[in-house]
């Protein structure tokens, strides 16, 4: 079997774990585990880092071989003091992810993400080669594209199950490996559909929303998901620009920092550009409305939330902000609220 | 209305001065001087820039620009008892109760134009999160220029000459707004004048170590955070010699309330802000706030020769910059220091970066035979404040270190 690696943000590199020999193995808020977290570290931190760190304290994982945790926000960098902690004897890198897309962050994240490969290769026994980076880099970038036709067809037309089959080639790439996901993504392709009418088309947005059962209740409730804009969504498989760039560190940093448009970076050129960037998705998707879904004690959505309500009304383009925890049970009490929404829009 | 209510406490302080001048009047020479920040930020005529807490105040202040980052407005609404307004102002429009509430206090007031504008921004990655997230709000509500400083969590060298060299590009950023660069004997000045504050600080800290210790629980409160607006300037440097002169004078000559000292405290990251006893219920209590976390001089000299390297390994060498085991190291060793009994640890509701390493803090001083507080309140917004039970705890607290 492929020993794994954990990670738990959609800023690391899949194909540094896949070149050295590992495989990925995103760790989901997925538990039933008790809630402990908030012992060791405060009730008052997002559920995401909270149920990773119960599955964490309650054993309830795969066997790893390593942990990429990446310093995306004070609560992720919480989550990996908390590792240290629980599992001392876990190899564990934990990469400063710079929250600006200067050039000087560029390089620097470069230097962090040789620093996860090389740590990779080492923990794995393997002699460190950018000829496997290189080639699970085209890899990665063969997913991307056929990710993005299938988010194509999602905004083009309903086609009824396609929002959930979208997330479970994703989650594949998460949580099995790069060429699961692509086989999985070709056969969707090779399927020809037949689009439906009569749901209201919807652009989701929001940090984690990695259940594909959820996308079938947004179709049970009248929603067309035709964006899905989250860190557990298409935002995780970001495309590598290795043509601008002979060194792939900087082309993965570059693309990244550049196109990875979570709330927690920066673009000190256009201050505030999420809300900009959100807009401009819903209206080049042509949606009705845009459903936001965040989850609870986020700092970077927490502040971000007004500027977006404010440029979506600028637009006139009808909202919905969600707030929760990341599961299918917090999703049941949305309903209400979710079909009044598509409601207002109309079909 | 901050400028005069600035105004009114500079007037009323140095008359206070005035009247004994041959007291040495360390906390009012230190208020006073706030006092002035407070002024200047708030005249037109300054370059102002709004920052973020790890910005390099001693370079900012070389550079000219009157600068600030924007949590101490948040705590200076609140110890004036008007942050519950802005506060609701800033909810009304949607930002949540759920952060943090100096950050909330502020936006309050740049909602409602309470805020003088500022000519850029310059945000930092650390402490926390959130705060940089608001500096991005401002520069888009202002519309103006923003510089971010990415602060690593390690000390490697790759991440110090990373900071070193945003530090530098940051100096250039600033001269292009202030149209003044920095020059060699500017750098040189602050230089040497921050280090002569750090020593300063570090002899008022090892006095404070004495025990009975010459501190009272108000005399260093939040002292080592907000003195770093001030160095690099002259009157960080007297306001720090005043301190050390006055602690000097304590321990010669002693009073029953210095010796009065049941339990010695320590007090992790800031201190609560608004108007709220808990001084004077510890005083009651014989319980004493020996050093908050943050007083302490973590840095080495800096070093002219090389100033942005010197600057980014202190800056990152601060406790809430660096991760939980270094912190908690940190707070461990001044337990042996300070002769320590207990830990007070606000956890400030909204705080993800401090409250959430409560359980990692406690769980560690239980190995040391630390008894710790956990005090869940929030530090700015006093609106939902159960002081009594505050009380019954501290009382408990008292009772369970015998
Ligand atoms: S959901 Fe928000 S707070 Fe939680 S880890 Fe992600 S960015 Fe950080
Ligand atoms: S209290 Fe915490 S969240 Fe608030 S400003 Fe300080 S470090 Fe940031």
């Amino acid at each position: 079997m492929v020993p794994k690696i954990g990670f738990t943000c959609s800023y690391t590199p899949v194909p540094l774990i896949e070149a050295a020999g590992f495989s990925p193995y995103r760790i989901f808020p997925d538990t039933d585990s008790a809630d402990q977290a908030g012992h060791l570290l405060h009730d008052n931190l997002c559920p995401h880092v909270k149920k990773v760190l119960d599955r964490c304290l309650d054993n309830d994982l795969d066997d790893i071989s390593g942990m990429i945790f990446i310093n995306s926000c004070d609560t992720m960098r919480r989550l990996s003091d908390a590792w240290h902690d629980t599992r001392p004897s876990d190899r564990i890198t934990l990469i400063e992810l710079p929250s600006s897309t200067s050039n000087s962050s560029i390089d620097y994240l470069a230097e962090e993400y040789e620093r996860m490969a090389r740590n990779l290769f080492e923990w794995n026994g393997q002699a460190f080669s950018l000829d496997c980076i290189h080639e699970n880099i085209e890899l990665w970038n063969q997913l991307a594209v056929l990710v993005s036709e299938i988010e194509a067809r999602m905004s083009k037309a309903f086609y009824p199950g396609l929002a959930a089959s979208f997330q479970k080639v994703i989650n594949a790439a998460a949580a099995q490996s790069i060429e699961t996901a692509l086989n999985m993504a070709k056969e969707i392709l090779s399927v020809e559909q037949t689009p439906q009418k009569g749901k209201a088309k919807v652009m989701v947005f929001g940090n984690l929303l990695f259940d594909p059962k959820v996308f079938d209740l947004l179709e049970d409730w009248n929603i067309h998901v035709a964006v899905n804009d989250f860190c557990t969504g298409s935002r995780f498989i970001t495309g590598i620009d290795t043509g601008l760039n002979d060194n792939f560190f900087k082309a993965l940093a570059s693309s990244y920092l550049h196109n990875t448009p979570c709330a927690r970076t920066m673009d000190t050129s256009t201050p505030g550009n999420i809300a900009a960037n959100i807009v401009e998705k819903a209206k080049s998707a042509d949606v009705k409305g845009v459903i936001g879904f965040t989850l609870k004690f986020c700092d970077p959505y927490l502040a971000r939330v007004p500027m977006i309500r404010e440029a979506l009304a600028n637009e006139s383009i009808p909202f919905l902000m969600l707030e929760g925890d990341c599961t299918m049970g917090a999703m049941g009490q949305q309903q209400t609220r979710i079909e009044a929404f598509s409601e207002i829009l109309g079909v | 209305m901050m400028y005069e209510y600035f105004d009114n406490l500079e007037k009323g302080i140095k008359g206070r001065i005035d009247k004994e001048p041959q007291k040495i009047h360390a906390r009012k020479k230190y208020v006073l001087e706030i006092a002035r920040l407070g002024k200047r930020l708030y005249n037109q005529d300054e370059n102002i820039a709004w920052c973020g807490v790890m910005a390099p105040f001693d370079l900012l202040n070389a550079m000219g620009v009157t600068s600030c980052f924007v949590e101490f407005v948040g705590a200076m609404l609140a110890s004036t008892n008007t942050a519950d307004h802005f506060l609701k102002q800033a909810e009304d429009e949607g930002y949540a109760t759920d952060s943090c509430a100096y950050h909330r206090a502020v936006t309050g007031a740049v909602l409602e134009n309470a805020m003088p504008e500022p000519n850029f921004i310059i945000g930092t990655s650390s402490p926390c999160t959130a705060g940089l997230a608001v500096m991005e709000n401002f520069a888009r509500a202002y519309k103006k220029d923003f510089f971010i400083l990415n602060i690593p969590q390690n000390d490697f060298k790759e991440a110090i000459s990373y900071l070193a060299g945003q530090i530098q590009e940051m100096t250039s950023f600033v001269a292009q707004h202030t149209g003044h660069p920095l020059s060699i004997e500017k750098i040189g000045k602050a230089i040497e004048l921050t280090n002569k504050a750090s020593l300063l600080l570090q002899n008022i800290y090892d006095l404070a170590k004495q025990k009975p210790s010459p501190v009272d629980n108000q005399f260093l409160k939040d002292f080592g955070t907000v003195m770093s607006l001030l160095l690099g300037t002259r009157q960080a440097v007297d306001i720090c010699q005043a301190f050390k002169d006055e602690l000097e004078h304590r321990i010669n000559n002693p009073t029953p309330n210095m010796t009065n000292e049941k339990k010695r405290l320590l007090w992790i990251q800031n201190r609560i802000q608004y108007q709220f006893p808990i001084n004077k219920m510890l005083d009651d209590l014989g319980a004493k706030i020996v050093v908050d976390e943050l007083n302490d001089v973590t840095w080495e000299p800096l070093d002219p020769d090389n100033p942005f390297e010197s600057i980014a390994k202190k800056t990152s060498s601060i406790p809430f910059c660096v991760d939980s085991t270094r912190r908690i190291d940190h707070i461990k060793q001044q337990i042996i220091d300070y002769k320590i009994d207990g830990v007070v640890h606000p956890c400030h509701w909204g705080c993800r970066q401090g409250t959430g390493i409560r359980g990692l803090v406690s769980k560690e001083l239980r190995q040391m035979d630390i008894p710790v507080l956990n005090l869940e309140i929030d530090c700015v917004d006093s609106r939902n404040l159960a002081k009594g039970q505050i009380e019954t705890r501290l009382e408990a607290f008292m009772e369970m270190m015998g």
